[in-house]
């Protein structure tokens, strides 16, 4: 019986690379159902379900090797270039994907698992790989993703340097969707870097005024007031630069450097006081923020030029006292992150999470330390990298658990070895004694025999033991001298002797034919009784024969996994320590360049409170 | 004297995953993301500001050749041991469940909308051999077409008794408990049985079907 589930589930495939879009899981839905004919297949979407990658991907790859999906062949292995791809393990699934999805497979799913693979690709920085995953689907996707794949095109013209083929493909772009949006935001920064600065200009102005309807593009035209603000500032276009930066929301993520770039402005037009109205909110902000710390600096500044030095110089004490403070907080950060300490806390906030590629660290392990590195968990690098320390530590662990097991493998199979070696000589004797050939001559023995009694009717000889008896007594009294008497007397024993003989006789011959029957068939059941003793006995002497080569077998098996676990071992420990070498240099350089820009603003901080004691002693000397 | 700054442009995408920092665009624009402004007056250091991007992007370039390697690394240490898993996960069936003896059951439910699965018990031959709870995760992954192997075991040639006790919240969400047994007849060879609970729709209540796969 094939047991015939309805799931609603999907081609795997275009589940396995959807997961991250709804819309697309609900087309799927539609889908006719996918029927389960092998039980390991199940299995293994029971682990996938549950975002189990690793152990689905080696489920279905025993499966395969011990040839256990004979119903879904061809599905397995695509399903397994999509469980590598949910794993992250992305160089594998493409190789599966470039084998397979070349024909007979429904150009939709095709389409949609290159899309995933080029995001994939481009998020760890494969470039030309992911542009040639691009490239390969053929058809326009789903309205859910059509405009992601343009982006990504874009995307990846913009990383190469090829600003005016992202132009084009940035110009292209129609609707006046969010999506629109985003592609006007990066245009404009591809035609920057192109150098057509007045257009960039032209769209980033126009997109610092569009009106959002949701948090994403209020974020976006902040970006791009903020963006043309800065623009206009360094171009000595104060009075342009302001209105352009007034339109920063004054509580989103852009608001600090607004409210500095605000100050500027007014400052570029000596307006002191206005400028010190936007730098004095900052003042309660959070420090960690650059646009924050230059504003302690500005303060200052502003007020020197009311000629309010003594406000300036005590304002210019708390700066240098407070970038004093932070540059030890941030010395004592990064002696942490050097510890190793602060990645293995990362981790152990999801210590059963295994490996899916989708997964994300989106708070930091609670610590002062952790508020510098916010900004880096929006990094690909970071993310990624701390996905590959994370996949290395559950590769740890694996192996760990292996090298356990496999100890007690080793322990079960000697085990097994000395109480086989311990039964043999009991099981050998016990063998010898049960001579199965003598029993085969006796069954042949005696179908002879009841052939020939069969043949010649002899009734006696299927006798029972009392009619025999009988037939003794019968024929021994016949035999007796005295009867062959010619009397009356002797005649009559001898009639009755006749007699007795015939009723035994005629019961002898009625009884011989079920007799024969009842024999044939007990000799027909032994016959059957002794073909199975024989392949019972057969099946012992093999195992007899390839128990000692399984134990061979097995203890090599066992003997050549354990170098390999423990060369895997080694070899993950060094990749985890060259990871986390290479995490820990990206969080260090980024403290380092918050550490470096502080230790600039308290030069500037001192040498501005030099000059003021400076100027307040050469005004007290000349006063005096 | 006024401080250094530096700005960052960056291209976005819809959802904010996609962020790649755009030096260049300072560059560019102003040739510059190292202004002071000093008593008014700003002064652009423009060669500075040419050195100091050109040496952002070498690292940039760097980190990331470094990080490509490293990831390859990473792809190839995953590939040795899913392999090796493979290895490892046939030897312990193969050592552990030799194919005459081995018999495996499993769970797996089809819709699924007058149950919901706590927990499963099974005996065998009058002898209880598994009990398992579900966790949420787990029951979805069953109720969206997943099949569990709740218990592998050996057993003897001939037949067996197995009986399943299912353990959840029936209809209505009540406190639910039924058994299901069958008689099984264990050849040479691995046998798979299956229980399935399914739904039957005409008396709105769960149904509990054991059978054997071929």
């Amino acid at each position: 019986m094939i047991p015939c589930r309805a799931i609603c589930l999907v081609s795997w495939l275009v589940f396995a690379v959807t997961v991250a879009t709804p819309e697309a899981r609900a087309a799927d839905d539609r889908k006719p159902p996918t029927v389960i004919k092998d039980p390991h297949y199940g299995e293994v979407l029971y682990y996938f379900y549950q975002d189990d990658y690793f152990p689905a991907i080696v489920r279905l790859m025993a499966a395969q090797k011990q040839t256990h999906l004979p119903n879904h062949g061809a599905e397995a292995e695509l399903l397994l270039g999509g469980l590598y791809l949910s794993y992250g393990h992305h160089l594998r699934a493409a190789e599966i994907f470039e084998r397979l999805l070349a024909d007979n497979v429904d150009p939709q799913i095709r389409d949609r698992t290159w899309f995933f693979l080029a995001k994939i690709w481009l998020q760890r920085g494969y470039l030309a790989e992911s542009e040639q995953a691009l490239a390969n689907i053929r058809d326009e996707l789903p309205p859910e993703l059509e405009p992601e794949r343009r982006m990504l095109q874009a995307q990846i013209l913009i990383d190469q340097g090829r600003h005016d083929q992202a132009i084009e493909v940035l110009n292209a772009w129609r609707g006046k969707n969010e999506w629109a949006s985003y592609a006007r935001y990066n245009l404009s920064v591809a035609m920057v870097r192109s150098g057509r600065i007045n257009s960039a200009v032209g769209m980033l102005d126009e997109l610092g005024q569009l009106d959002p309807y949701n948090e994403e593009l209020s974020a976006l035209r902040d970006k791009a007031n903020l963006a043309l603000g800065y623009a206009y500032l360094q171009d000595g276009q104060p009075l342009s630069a302001k209105p352009v930066l007034q339109r920063v929301r004054l509580s989103g993520p852009f608001s600090n450097k607004a409210l500095l770039g605000v100050g500027w402005a007014d400052a570029e037009i000596d307006n002191f006081q206005r400028a010190l109205v936007p730098w004095m909110e900052l003042r309660g902000r959070n420090l960690l923020d650059p646009a924050v710390q230059e504003s302690m600096l500005a303060i200052p500044y502003a007020m020197a030029k009311l000629d309010s030095i003594s406000q300036a110089a005590d304002h210019y004490i708390n700066a240098i006292e407070a970038f004093y403070e932070e540059t030890s907080r941030i010395d004592n950060t990064i002696e942490k992150i050097e510890s190793g300490e602060l990645f293995d806390q990362f981790l152990s906030q999801d210590p059963t999470g295994t490996t899916g590629w989708y997964w994300k660290v989106e708070e930091l392990p609670e610590g002062t330390e952790s508020r510098y590195l916010y900004h880096l968990l929006a990094t690909h690098k970071f993310q990624e990298g701390l996905k590959n320390y994370r996949d290395l530590a559950y590769l740890q662990r694996n192996l760990d658990g292996w090298q356990q097991s496999v100890e007690v493998y080793r322990s079960m199979l000697e085990t097994r070895e000395i109480a086989y070696y311990e039964r043999l000589p009991r099981a050998e004797q016990s063998l010898a004694n049960a001579d199965l050939d003598r029993m085969v001559q006796q069954k042949l023995e005696f179908d002879a025999r009841l052939d020939s009694i069969d043949k010649s009717g002899d009734s006696l000889a299927l006798a029972t033991a009392h009619e025999f008896s009988l037939w003794g007594e019968i024929t021994a009294m016949e035999r007796n001298p005295a009867l062959q008497a010619n009397i009356p007397e002797a005649q009559e024993v001898r009639h009755k002797i006749r007699l007795l003989k015939g009723v035994l006789q005629w019961e002898l011959d009625r009884e011989f034919k079920v007799r024969a029957a009842l024999i044939r068939k007990n000799l027909r059941q032994t016959g059957e009784a002794l073909v199975e003793t024989q392949r019972s006995r057969r099946q012992v002497d093999e195992s007899m024969r390839n128990e000692p080569l399984l134990f061979e077998e097995f203890n090599q098996r066992v003997a050549g996994l354990d170098p390999k676990i423990n060369s895997l071992r080694d070899r993950v420990d060094v990749s985890m320590a060259v990871q986390r070498a290479f995490l820990q240099t990206i969080a260090v350089d980024e403290l380092q360049a918050q550490k470096e820009r502080l230790d600039t603003y308290t030069v500037q901080a001192r040498f501005a409170l030099a000059a003021i004691y400076d100027l307040s002693s050469t005004v007290s000397d000349a006063s005096q | 004297m006024l401080p250094t700054r530096s700005r960052r442009v960056e291209v976005t995408t819809k959802n904010n995953r996609m962020v790649t920092n755009a030096a260049a665009i300072a560059v560019l624009w102003l040739a510059g993301m190292l202004v002071a402004f000093a008593q008014g007056a700003a002064i652009v250091n423009q060669d500075a500001v040419a050195a100091s991007t050109a040496a952002g992007e070498t690292a940039k370039a760097q980190a990331d050749g470094q990080f490509r390697s490293l990831d390859e690394d990473v792809q190839s240490l995953k590939k040795e041991v899913l392999d090796l898993n493979r290895d490892l996960f046939l030897l312990e069936e193969e050592l552990l469940f030799p194919a005459n003896s081995q018999v495996a059951f499993f769970i797996s439910m089809d819709v699924g909308e007058y149950f919901e699965l706590d927990s499963v018990s099974l005996q065998i031959d009058g002898k209880e051999v598994a009990n398992y709870l579900y966790t949420e995760r787990e029951a979805g992954a069953l109720l969206r077409g997943g099949v569990h192997r709740v218990h592998m075991g050996n057993l003897k040639v001939g037949d067996h008794e197995l009986i399943a006790v299912f353990t959840g919240k029936g209809p209505h969400v009540r406190d639910y408990r039924r058994g299901a047994t069958m008689t099984f007849n264990k050849g040479i060879g691995a046998k798979y049985v299956e229980m399935e609970i399914s739904d039957r729709v005409a008396k709105q209540q769960p149904e509990f079907i054991i059978r054997e796969w071929e």
